[in-house]
C-alpha cells in the first residue's frame, strides 16, 4: 500500500458513518472507504469490482476511530484473495476474510468505545474544566462573573479538542498501516499498543482530576458567597448535596442524568408554585 | 430571527460531526457551545450552556445502536431561544427536551434510511462510482433534516414561550434557576463514576 493510497483511505474514513442505517450499519461507509484500494487492486479486472464491492456492502459496525485497523487488515486479506489461484484456496481465503471482518470489527469497537468514548472524552472535558477554573471562569454561577478574552474562553476548549484529536488521528493513521503490515501473530497490529494499560492509567488520572475539580468547585461555591453559613449558603449547599446524592443513586439505577434534571425542574416548579 | 436561522444552519453543519462525518469532536458541547455563542454575540452563555450540556449527557455514549441526545442540537436550541429573550435556565430546559426529541426523530430517520440504502446498494452494484454520490446525498439529507428540526422547534417554542415569560410568577424563575444551578453538580458526580476502575 502506497502512502497516497493510505492517505486516501485515511481521508475517506472520516465519512465511514455517512450512510449509517439500522439494517447494515456502516456498510455504505466501508465500501466508500475501501473503494480506492479496490480500484487499484482490480485495475486490470474492472468487471470484478461490483461483485467485490458487494462483500463490503454487507453488515459492518465498529467504532469509527478504531475502524482503521479493519481497513488495513481487510486490504491485506483482499490482496490474498485476489491472488488465489484455485477455487478451493479462494473459498478458504474468502471465509477467512469474512471471519476477520467480523471479529476485528467487534474487537476494535470494544477497545474504541472504552478508550475514546468512555475515557478520553470525559478526560479531555475534565482537563478543559480545570483550565477554565484556573482562569477564574466560574461556570457554576448562573451569570458568569468577570470579563474574559476569546483566548481564555476558547483556549481550554481548543486544548481539549487538540488533545483528543492528536490521539484519535494518530491511532486512525497508524491503524491502517499497522494492520496492513502486521505479521500473522500480531492480531492485525492491535497488540502494538497496550490498550488496557493506557485506559487504566487515563482513568486513574481522570479520578485525580475529578476530585480536584470537585474541591475546586466547592471552593468557588463558598468563595462566591458574601456570607458563609448564611441562608443563601445553606440553601445552595442543601441543593448541591441533594443532587450529588440523587445522581449517585440514579447512576446505580442506570437512570440518565438528563431525566434527573428534567424531573428536578418540574418538581421545583411545582414546589415553588404551591 | 436571522440569528436563529444562522444558528440552526451552523448547528446543523456541526451536528454532522456527531455521527455522519469527521468525528473530530467539534460537535461536543464545550466546543460547539462557545462557537455558537460567538454567532449570537454571547460567548460566555454559549460556553456555559456547552459545559452544562456536556456534563448532563456525559453518561450516555453512542455504543452500538444507542443514540444519545445531541449536545450540538441542545446548544443550538438553547442559544436560539436565548436570542428570542427567553432566560437561559428556561432555554436550557427546552434545549434538553428538544435534543431528546431529536434523538427520537433521528432513530426514525435511520430506520427510513435502511430502505433508501437498500435501493442505493443496487445502483452501487451497477456503477461503483456512484458511491461518492450516495455519501453526498446521505450527508445533505442529515444536514437538512437537522436544520429543519431545529428551526421548527425553535420557531414553535421560542415565540410562544417568549410571550409567556413576562407573565410567569417570580417563583417559577427561582425554580428554573435552582434546577439549572444543579446541572454541573449532577454531571460532575457522574464524571467521577465514569473513571471507575472496573477491570484492568
Amino acid at each position: 500500500m502506497t502512502r497516497l493510497l493510505q492517505f486516501r483511505l485515511f481521508f475517506r474514513s472520516f465519512f465511514l458513518q455517512a450512510g449509517w442505517n439500522f439494517s447494515k450499519y456502516q456498510n455504505i461507509g466501508l465500501a466508500f472507504v475501501m473503494e480506492p484500494f479496490l480500484r487499484t487492486l482490480y485495475a486490470k479486472d474492472e468487471e470484478a469490482l461490483p461483485s467485490v464491492l458487494q462483500r463490503y456492502l454487507e453488515n459492518f459496525n465498529t467504532q469509527p476511530t478504531m475502524a482503521s485497523f479493519c481497513f488495513g487488515a481487510l486490504a491485506k486479506q483482499e490482496e490474498r484473495l485476489a491472488r488465489a489461484k484455485t477455487l478451493t484456496s479462494y473459498q478458504q481465503r474468502l471465509s477467512e476474510w469474512n471471519g476477520i471482518k467480523r471479529s476485528l470489527s467487534i474487537t476494535s469497537a470494544s477497545i474504541g468505545d472504552r478508550l475514546f468514548w468512555g475515557t478520553l472524552k470525559p478526560f479531555t472535558l475534565l482537563f478543559a474544566l480545570c483550565i477554565w477554573l484556573m482562569l477564574d471562569l466560574n461556570f457554576f454561577e448562573t451569570d458568569i462573573p468577570g470579563h474574559f478574552t476569546y483566548w481564555e474562553i476558547f483556549g481550554a476548549a481548543l486544548t481539549a479538542f487538540v488533545t483528543f484529536n492528536v490521539i484519535a488521528l494518530f491511532v486512525k493513521w497508524q491503524g491502517i498501516s499497522l494492520s496492513y503490515f502486521a505479521e500473522n501473530n500480531g492480531c492485525f497490529g492491535l497488540t502494538r499498543f497496550d490498550w488496557n494499560k493506557t485506559i487504566y492509567n487515563a482513568k486513574r488520572m481522570g479520578i485525580l482530576f475529578s476530585v480536584l475539580l470537585l474541591l475546586w468547585g466547592a471552593y468557588y461555591f463558598v468563595h462566591s458567597l458574601d456570607e458563609v453559613f448564611g441562608l443563601a449558603f445553606i440553601t445552595r449547599a442543601v441543593i448541591v448535596l441533594f443532587f450529588v446524592s440523587i445522581s449517585l443513586i440514579t447512576r446505580d439505577l442506570r437512570i440518565p442524568n438528563m431525566y434527573v434534571y428534567l424531573v428536578a425542574m418540574l418538581v421545583f416548579c411545582m414546589v415553588c408554585l404551591f | 430571527m436571522m440569528t436563529v436561522l444562522l444558528l440552526c444552519a451552523v448547528g446543523a453543519f456541526l451536528e454532522l460531526d456527531t455521527t455522519y462525518a469527521f468525528q473530530l469532536t467539534f460537535s461536543r458541547g464545550i466546543i460547539a457551545g462557545p462557537l455558537l455563542g460567538l454567532l449570537c454575540g454571547d460567548v460566555l452563555t454559549g460556553l456555559q450552556i456547552g459545559i452544562f450540556t456536556e456534563l448532563l449527557f456525559i453518561d450516555m455514549n453512542p455504543l452500538g445502536g444507542m443514540l444519545p441526545p445531541s449536545a450540538t442540537v441542545c446548544c443550538t436550541l438553547c442559544l436560539a431561544l436565548c436570542t428570542l429573550h427567553i432566560p437561559v435556565y428556561f432555554a436550557f430546559f427546552f434545549g434538553v427536551i428538544g435534543s431528546i426529541l431529536f434523538s427520537t426523530a433521528e432513530i426514525y430517520m435511520r430506520k427510513q434510511r435502511s430502505n433508501w440504502v437498500a435501493r442505493q446498494e443496487n445502483l452501487i452494484r451497477q456503477r461503483p462510482a456512484y458511491l461518492g454520490s450516495v455519501i453526498r446525498q446521505a450527508l445533505a439529507c442529515a444536514c437538512i433534516f437537522t436544520f429543519v428540526f431545529m428551526l421548527v422547534f425553535a420557531g414553535l417554542i421560542g415565540p410562544a414561550f417568549a410571550k409567556l415569560v413576562p407573565h410567569l410568577p417570580e417563583q417559577l424563575h427561582a425554580a428554573g434557576k435552582f434546577a439549572y444551578m444543579a446541572v454541573p453538580w449532577i454531571g460532575l458526580t457522574t464524571l467521577i463514576s465514569a473513571f471507575r476502575l472496573k477491570t484492568r
